[in-house]
């Protein structure tokens, strides 16, 4: 049972994985695999399930229903557990502890022996940037060094699987580039990354496939790529829309926002699928007469995408919550 | 690079584990000041009870010398104010451990889940029932040294005083324990049920129940009252600790002393005038034994 996984193993799978409290679905039929040694990240709005899937992945809460494989076992099997590493949103330790009593303790719960420990501790607590303050109680710390002190907790016994639920929330511009860092050190190592985070410039810069989230349910997943590549969003502004003007642009691409509140001109949002339909769209424009004052080509980011996703679908899920009632 | 040439962790097994996480408990008590705190306001207790003895004793030794007797004999009737003011201190100090063992116990898991430290110990390969097995471990062995050292000192301070030692202390103290042992194990399975507020709340109206128990059962018996003992026996069995009380309170009383209970019919609901039944002491370790399961159980089926 202890036996590490082939690498075409994915670190996690689950399988319409589900979280039902008191009647009403936190998590409702959650499908996502996560390769072994990718960083994955996993957005969603506040209340989208994500800190509960965490939780589920971690044997912390047991699903309602769906299947979870982590690691190529289940999360409640200790020999499982003891490949994982977690550091929680809510990174709250024994206060009367010293960091090294904290990793110690940590370290021994996850097996590992007394001289491997005495090697790592000052290791990992120099990774996360406390090195030569480990003697020092955890009463004593700053926030930021508190979470610093639980992702050496999270990186200590060389895990094949780290779960990082909001891992900067409390630190500092330098902190969060170091947690990038340490986030690509794991990478580097083959250790797969769970990362939880609202902060999507964060994501987009070290997640290898992202999935979005909501109501319990992932809207998408994929490459930085997959989901981007095929879109890009052009900002058009005009003299005047008239609706001919706006069913030839729709044609050309997908209109995802029209603006026309302000008397001057007609602002357009709009996706297309390749380059070339930049200039066709001008082309409309000048077709039907308008003026053309601005064709803005953007790059895709994660916000746009984020936005998109969760704004276009408000109710896409309540039927399904309700079907999990019964 | 050095970090692959390391071995996986051995997964751990549960017993190295509970041990581990009993170790931790009983650190937590050292560093959070909770032994320093009770050796001192022990300290307080029992120097302030023993000078209380200590007085008492020269008390009745210059009322023999006024009565123009020789001496006292320790084991008569006039020896009655040691035996009943040991007894009595005897009773302090499983009044005060009860408390004791409750309030350093109450939130043994549920503190640990409500203030967030239990989520990154629980994501280690510890299994939950391990974990509260070394709760209820730790917790255990600082309640159940704590009383044998306060019993010792009282009971080894009276004998210095006054040279009286009880018939029987160590059934005596025994007993004591063994109803620490029950409290704490109850104590550690309402901290896997309920919030820590509720626990401790909880747990001090069962043993209000159990002293309500010894409290019919006194009345019941002095009155020939059916109901009353069939009440008080309900109330011992749902907890134990009084009765456990009242056995070890029997072995503290030397034969006058108890004789005068028995002609009261024993009309005392602190001081019991005949050993406890076995049933009821065999009850009390399964009952400790199956709190301790059900806690295991529960925790383990629980969201955190």
């Amino acid at each position: 049972m202890t036996q590490r996984p082939s690498s075409s193993l994915p670190a996690i799978e689950t399988r319409e994985l589900q979280k039902v409290y008191r009647g009403r679905a936190v998590v409702d039929g959650l499908t996502l695999t996560v390769q072994p040694g990718e960083v994955f990240g996993f957005l969603g709005p506040n209340g989208a399930g994500k800190s509960t899937t965490v939780k589920m992945l971690l044997g912390l809460v047991h699903p309602s229903g769906g299947e979870v494989r982590v690691l190529g076992g289940h999360p409640s099997d200790p020999a499982v557990r003891s490949r994982l590493g977690f550091l929680p949103e809510q990174f709250r330790f024994q206060t009367w502890m010293t960091a090294e009593e904290f990793l110690s303790f940590h370290g021994r719960l996850a097996g590992l022996r007394a001289d491997e420990l005495r090697a790592r501790i000052p290791q990992v607590l120099e990774t996360v940037g406390l090195g030569g303050r480990g003697a020092e109680s955890l009463g004593g710390y700053s926030k930021g060094m508190l979470q610093r002190a639980g992702l050496a907790g999270a990186i200590l016994a060389r895990p094949q699987l780290v779960f990082l639920d909001e891992p900067t929330s409390a630190l500092d511009p330098i902190g969060r580039v170091e947690v990038r860092e340490i986030i690509e050190g794991l990478r580097a190592q083959g250790v797969a990354v769970f990362l939880n985070s609202h902060l999507l410039s964060e994501v987009e810069q070290v997640c290898d496939r992202v999935a979005f989230v909501k109501a319990g349910r992932v809207l998408r997943q994929g490459s930085m790529r997959e989901l981007m590549g095929d879109v890009l969003p052009v900002g058009v502004r005009v003299d005047r829309l008239t609706p001919p003007l706006l069913e030839a642009l729709a044609r050309i691409g997908e209109v995802r926002h029209t603006d026309t509140q302000n008397a001057d001109h007609a602002d357009i949002e709009l996706w297309v699928q390749r380059r070339e339909d930049v200039p066709a769209l001008a082309n409309a424009v000048h077709a039907h007469g308008a003026r053309l004052y601005a064709l803005t080509p953007r790059r895709p980011d994660l916000e746009t995408m984020f936005l998109e996703l969760i704004e276009d679908t408000p109710e896409a899920t309540s039927p399904r919550q309700e079907a999990a009632h019964v | 690079m050095s970090d692959s040439a390391l071995s996986t962790p051995q997964t751990p097994s549960f017993g190295r584990n509970t041990l581990l996480i009993a170790e931790l408990s009983l650190r937590e008590a050292v560093r959070k000041r909770l032994v320093i705190v009770l050796l001192v306001l022990t300290g307080a207790f029992v120097g302030f009870y023993l000078y209380g003895i200590f007085r008492l004793e020269g008390t009745l030794d210059q009322r023999a010398i006024d009565a123009g007797l020789d001496g006292r004999s320790i084991s008569g009737l006039a020896n009655a104010p040691i035996v009943y003011a040991s007894a009595f201190g005897m009773y302090l100090v499983f009044f005060l451990g009860s408390l004791m063992a409750v309030l350093s116990t109450v939130g043994a898991v549920s503190a640990d889940v409500e203030n967030g430290v239990m989520q990154s110990v629980i994501a280690r390969p510890v299994t939950r029932a391990a974990l509260v097995l070394g709760r209820w471990l730790g917790f255990t062995i600082v309640n159940v040294s704590y009383i044998a050292l306060v019993s010792a000192a009282l009971l080894g301070g009276i004998y210095l005083i006054t040279g009286f030692v009880p018939p029987a202390p160590l059934p005596a103290v025994g007993l004591i324990l063994l109803a620490i042992v029950v409290i704490t194990g109850l104590t550690v399975l309402g901290s896997t049920l309920f919030s820590t507020l509720a626990n401790g709340i909880g747990v001090f109206v069962l043993y209000g129940v159990g002293f309500a128990g010894g409290i019919l059962s006194t009345i019941g018996s002095f009155a020939d009252s059916p109901t009353l003992v069939t009440l008080g026996k309900v109330a011992n069995f749902v907890m134990p600790t009084n009765a456990l009380w009242l056995g070890a309170s029997y072995h503290l009383q030397n034969a006058a002393v108890l004789q005068l209970g028995e002609m009261a019919r024993g009309a005392n609901p602190i001081f019991g005038s005949e050993p406890i039944a076995v049933g009821l002491v065999l009850w009390a370790c399964a009952l400790a034994i199956l709190a301790v399961l059900a806690a295991m159980w529960r925790f383990s089926r629980k969201d955190l």
